[in-house]
């Protein structure tokens, strides 16, 4: 990611991109699309492989199972044997046991193999998404400042060449002040007009002129109280 | 969302009491040109990509600024970058603009939402930044 940065503003700083052309040139970017489609077929076989492992560690892991279950009820079956005097057919069901366990320990010996290299592999998956999301979001910045250059390029050759709406700052802030003042006149003259339809106008020169219409009745009340003090 | 279904969607809509005036810009890029009613000085320039709905606003060039007070301006602009709502301050060949993205999953609401914040925070910018133009 670093790399690319530094690419695109080695190259915006020289002025390279004045047109809009492709910063990172078409060349690094087929490179870096590359990269993004081996990395993406590294991640599905690695998948692949650890679908197919953990499969076979499963199915060991259901023979395990078996033996372990044969091997205990031959336990029992060569108890059995036992308990009856059958002291021959013991000794032959305990071969059957010592065959089980045998096999139990060789399968588990696998699967122990088998759970490294899954490991192993889970690692390299992670890896390689990582990855991934590296060299898509390094594509995303690369594509997203061809798309900018190219968008302002093109804005630049259409509205800039046949109109003004790309005007100097001065202009635009000039015809800001004059909307901004219409807006300020249209709210006073409607401010106005609100006061002359509701009265308020009136009363603002009344008071104006000492005449508060409140003011008065309080003023009222209160001769009223120092007229009749006893009441 | 693409370019034409945005055309269509903010022809006859209004949010916040805004209308927006929607103009294609000619050429190979799908770029819209929005111009949003009380903030009809600064037209948002709109493009969709991939992964993102892309809105600027043009502010001024280098050339139109007081060379000795680049260094300031572009402290100033670093700073009010941050809070303010909705859009980024940025430089795109000469141009200083401000800028905001969206994700391409982003709504009609969400859209005219980042067009109004960005018209009208271009008008503020202009006016904060007036006295570094040459």
């Amino acid at each position: 990611m670093r790399t690319v940065l530094k690419k695109i503003l080695t190259a915006m700083r020289g002025g390279v991109n004045e047109l809009g052309e492709a910063v990172v040139d078409g060349q690094g970017n087929r490179i870096l699309e590359q990269e993004l489609r081996d990395a993406e077929q590294e991640l599905k076989q690695a998948k692949q492989e650890l679908a197919s492992l953990m499969a076979e560690a499963a199915s060991l892991a259901r023979q395990i199972r078996t033996e372990q279950d044969s091997a205990s009820k031959r336990e029992s079956d060569a108890r059995k044997a036992l308990a009856a005097g059958q002291e021959e057919l013991a000794r032959e069901v305990a071969e059957r046991i010592v065959g089980h366990e045998r096999r139990t320990a060789e399968l588990t010996q696998t699967r122990e193999l088998l759970q490294q290299r899954i490991a192993g592999l889970k690692e390299r998956v992670q890896r390689a998404e990582k990855q991934l999301a590296d060299y898509r979001r390094e594509l995303q910045v690369v594509k997203t400042n061809e798309r900018v250059l190219r968008t302002t390029a093109q804005i630049d050759t259409n509205i800039n060449s046949n109109q003004s709406s790309l005007s100097t700052a001065k202009d635009t802030l000039e015809r800001i002040r004059e909307r901004q003042a219409r807006e300020e006149d249209r709210q006073t003259a409607s401010a106005t007009l609100e006061k002359e339809l509701t009265g308020a106008d009136l009363d603002e020169k009344l008071k104006a002129a000492g005449i508060d219409g409140d003011e008065d009745s309080v003023n009222d009340v209160l001769a009223r109280l120092k007229g009749n003090p006893a009441q | 969302m693409d370019t034409q279904s945005l055309t269509l969607a903010l022809g006859d809509a209004t949010h916040a009491g805004r209308t927006f005036d929607v103009l294609p810009v000619a050429g190979d890029e799908p770029v819209l040109q929005v111009t949003v009613s009380g903030a009809e000085e600064t037209p948002v320039y709109v493009t969709v990509t991939d992964t993102q709905i892309l809105c600027l606003a043009y502010l001024f060039d280098k050339q139109e600024l007081n060379p000795e007070q680049l260094n300031d301006l572009h402290e100033n602009m670093l700073r009010i970058s941050v809070p303010m709502p909705l859009s980024a301050l940025g430089k795109t060949g000469d141009h200083y603009v401000v800028y905001g993205a969206l994700a391409p999953t982003s709504g009609t609401a969400e859209i005219m939402q980042e067009l109004v914040t960005l018209a009208e925070n271009a008008i503020d910018l202009l006016q904060t930044f007036e006295d570094y133009l040459a």
